[in-house]
């Protein structure tokens, strides 16, 4: 069912009828808005496949570059630690003197938002003046497998 | 690990180096159930379904942006072509329904709506010829409004009366908007075979056949595509297709991926991906810039057309691939003042309007953002127009012409609008008439290949 502009009428109709003499039009509109927004998040709004919007969990990708120095691993790592992330994967290179680091995380358990775990990480990177990136896991599973 | 380390860097290159991104997440919105005899009522229907719809689109599109780190450059919004639904107004109540749209692009924070359009390839209603006359004046009083109109169709032959008036809506649009470089003809759109789900302004309208509303997406990439190139170095022209084909797939499925996410989040069924590479003015986004990759001197150089013809097919079948839904222009766009290799091509004197006419015979879009001298007359403009209407129609394919007649300025002179639209030197035009030929009006009658039945 989706709610057309009869049933917003009616329920218009209705409002003004139940208010008589203290109607107004910001109370009917307020009082209108209400119910619709309580129409509308009770039903399924539409019939095509339900999607995953969680974001929030899943797997992420985080990359790492920058002039390579002590303790980048270790600030990154603990991080993610505070924030019940799961490290699953890895891989780390040091090409002249340069670092990349490479980390799948598992952050279905994590106890924060993504944008919230990137303001955390863009601190690091800053404090560490290398560069982070993180990014939806799909993103790569899209570009680079058929 | 599940991707290879270099596929990592590959992507975090492309957004982060090779100006990657998304060009536009383009919401269509169905106006046909807006009409209404009384004005005020019609406005209002208007506002409020764009606001309603539209309310989290730029929201959405941000956050989809965020999680993947792939930018969304623009969020715009494309409409029901204007004189369908309100075919009984007149040309002042169609001004004020530009006024409503501005302002409702403008609550939803969206920088472009398009849709302020007539299909009159074979003729016009009332209502068709009232929206035309009002265009001037809705593009000028307005900031966010685009307007199209397509004059031609493969099955319907070119209707030059469409074309001669058009001719003339553009030169008094040009001077309307003379103090900004007659702005709003960059906002004006002739079309030959217009598709009906182009997400790309100023030519986008939702079309008559689309559902209720629907998300469509135009990928971007001239940088990925120019990188890839540079990179391939000396190779044959069969395994440099090879390469713009995978680098294709690429992009577009990561348009493919955005799409999908910002329709699910805003519960809106998800239309087409447009597979265009659509350069900008920043340095590096270029097509001009893929095709003196590819080898050519400069753009303009004998073998510019063969080029281009291969990078689009290359792009193209690339593309086919990575989406299960292709639609709206898909080719490369060749803007003159939104590529800056482009540009510099004109400003060198190795690019003309006739060698721009051959680029669009094997690639999207026409003439685009092609500024001539405000004094070229009418019969000259329309005469373009056909051109370009008559090479859409005998190949089945989308041709359009945005072209801009700056006012009060000549050869010589530049424009710079800034921005997206970028700047332009002005483009000589040849001084021949074609007038007698244009005043004889009419329509052009459908080619043989439009009897395909």
């Amino acid at each position: 069912m989706k709610i057309t502009e009869e049933i917003i009428r009616k329920i218009t109709l209705d409002t003004i009828k139940e208010l008589g003499e203290n109607a107004t039009p910001e109370l009917v509109k307020k009082i209108v808005n209400k119910a619709v927004e309580k129409l509308t998040s009770e039903i399924p709004s539409n019939n095509f496949e339900k999607p995953n919007n969680n974001f929030d969990s899943g797997k992420i990708i985080l990359t790492a570059f920058g002039l390579n120095h002590s303790g980048i691993v270790s600030s990154i790592s603990s991080i993610l630690a505070e924030y019940n992330c799961d490290i699953q994967d890895i891989t780390q290179k040091i090409l002249q003197d340069y670092f990349t680091m490479i980390m799948i995380i598992d952050i279905s358990d994590a106890k924060v938002k993504f944008n919230d775990l990137r303001d955390s990480l863009m601190k690091v990177a800053e404090k560490l003046n290398i560069k982070i990136f993180i990014q939806h896991e799909d993103v790569f599973k899209f570009m680079h497998r058929i | 690990m599940p991707y290879q380390f270099d596929e990592i860097l590959e992507t975090i290159k492309m957004t982060e180096v090779e100006h990657f991104d998304i060009r536009t997440v383009t919401l269509g919105i169905s106006l046909r159930d807006c009409f209404d005899g009384d004005l005020l009522i019609a406005k209002n229907k208007v506002y409020d379904k764009i606001c309603k719809i539209a309310k989290n689109h730029v929201k959405n599109a941000e956050k989809v942006s965020s999680i993947y780190g792939i930018s969304i450059a623009n969020k715009r919004i494309s409409i029901t072509p204007l004189s369908i639904p309100f075919d009984s107004y007149k040309s002042d109540q169609f001004l004020e329904l530009a006024l409503t749209l501005d302002k409702a692009a403008k609550e939803v924070g969206v920088d472009f709506l398009a849709g302020y359009s007539a299909l009159v390839q074979k003729g016009f209603t009332n209502g068709e010829i009232e929206l035309i006359k009002s265009i001037p004046y809705a593009l000028s009083s307005t900031e966010r409004v685009c307007s199209s109109v397509n004059v031609a169709t493969t099955k319907a032959g070119i209707n030059i009366d469409a074309v001669n008036i058009m001719s003339k809506v553009i030169l008094d649009t040009a001077e309307r908007t003379k103090d900004k470089d007659s702005i709003g003809c960059a906002k004006l759109v002739v079309f030959c075979n217009v598709p009906e789900d182009n997400p790309f302004v100023a030519g986008a309208f939702h079309g008559v056949s689309e559902p209720e509303c629907t998300l469509n997406v135009g990928i971007s990439g001239p940088g990925v595509v120019l990188q890839a190139i540079k990179e391939a170095g000396n190779v044959d022209l069969g395994s440099l297709s090879e390469i713009i084909k995978k680098t294709a797939f690429k992009i577009t499925r990561a348009g493919e991926l955005i799409g999908r996410k910002v329709a699910e989040l805003s519960n809106i069924p998800f239309g087409i991906v447009d597979l265009s590479l659509a350069p900008t003015p920043a340095e590096g986004d270029s097509i001009a810039d893929i095709l003196e990759a590819m080898g050519l001197e400069s753009v303009g150089a004998p073998g510019t057309t063969a080029a281009l013809a291969m990078l689009n097919d290359a792009v193209k079948k690339g593309g086919l691939m990575a989406s299960s839904y292709v639609g709206g222009m898909s080719g490369a766009f060749i803007p003159v003042s939104e590529d800056a290799g482009m540009t510099r091509a004109v400003e060198n004197g190795h690019l003309s309007i006739e060698k721009l006419e051959a680029m669009t015979c094997v690639c999207s879009v026409g003439l685009d953002m092609v500024v001539i001298p405000g004094d070229t007359p009418w019969e000259t403009i329309a005469g373009i127009i056909a051109d370009e209407c008559a090479i859409g129609m005998i190949n089945n394919k989308t041709t359009a012409v945005r072209i801009i007649p700056a006012f009060g300025k000549k050869v010589g002179d530049k424009v710079d609008w800034g921005g997206l639209l970028g700047s332009s030197p002005i483009m000589p035009v040849r001084k021949l008439s074609s007038s007698v030929f244009l005043n004889r009006g009419g329509r052009i009658p459908a080619p043989v290949n439009s009897l395909t039945n």
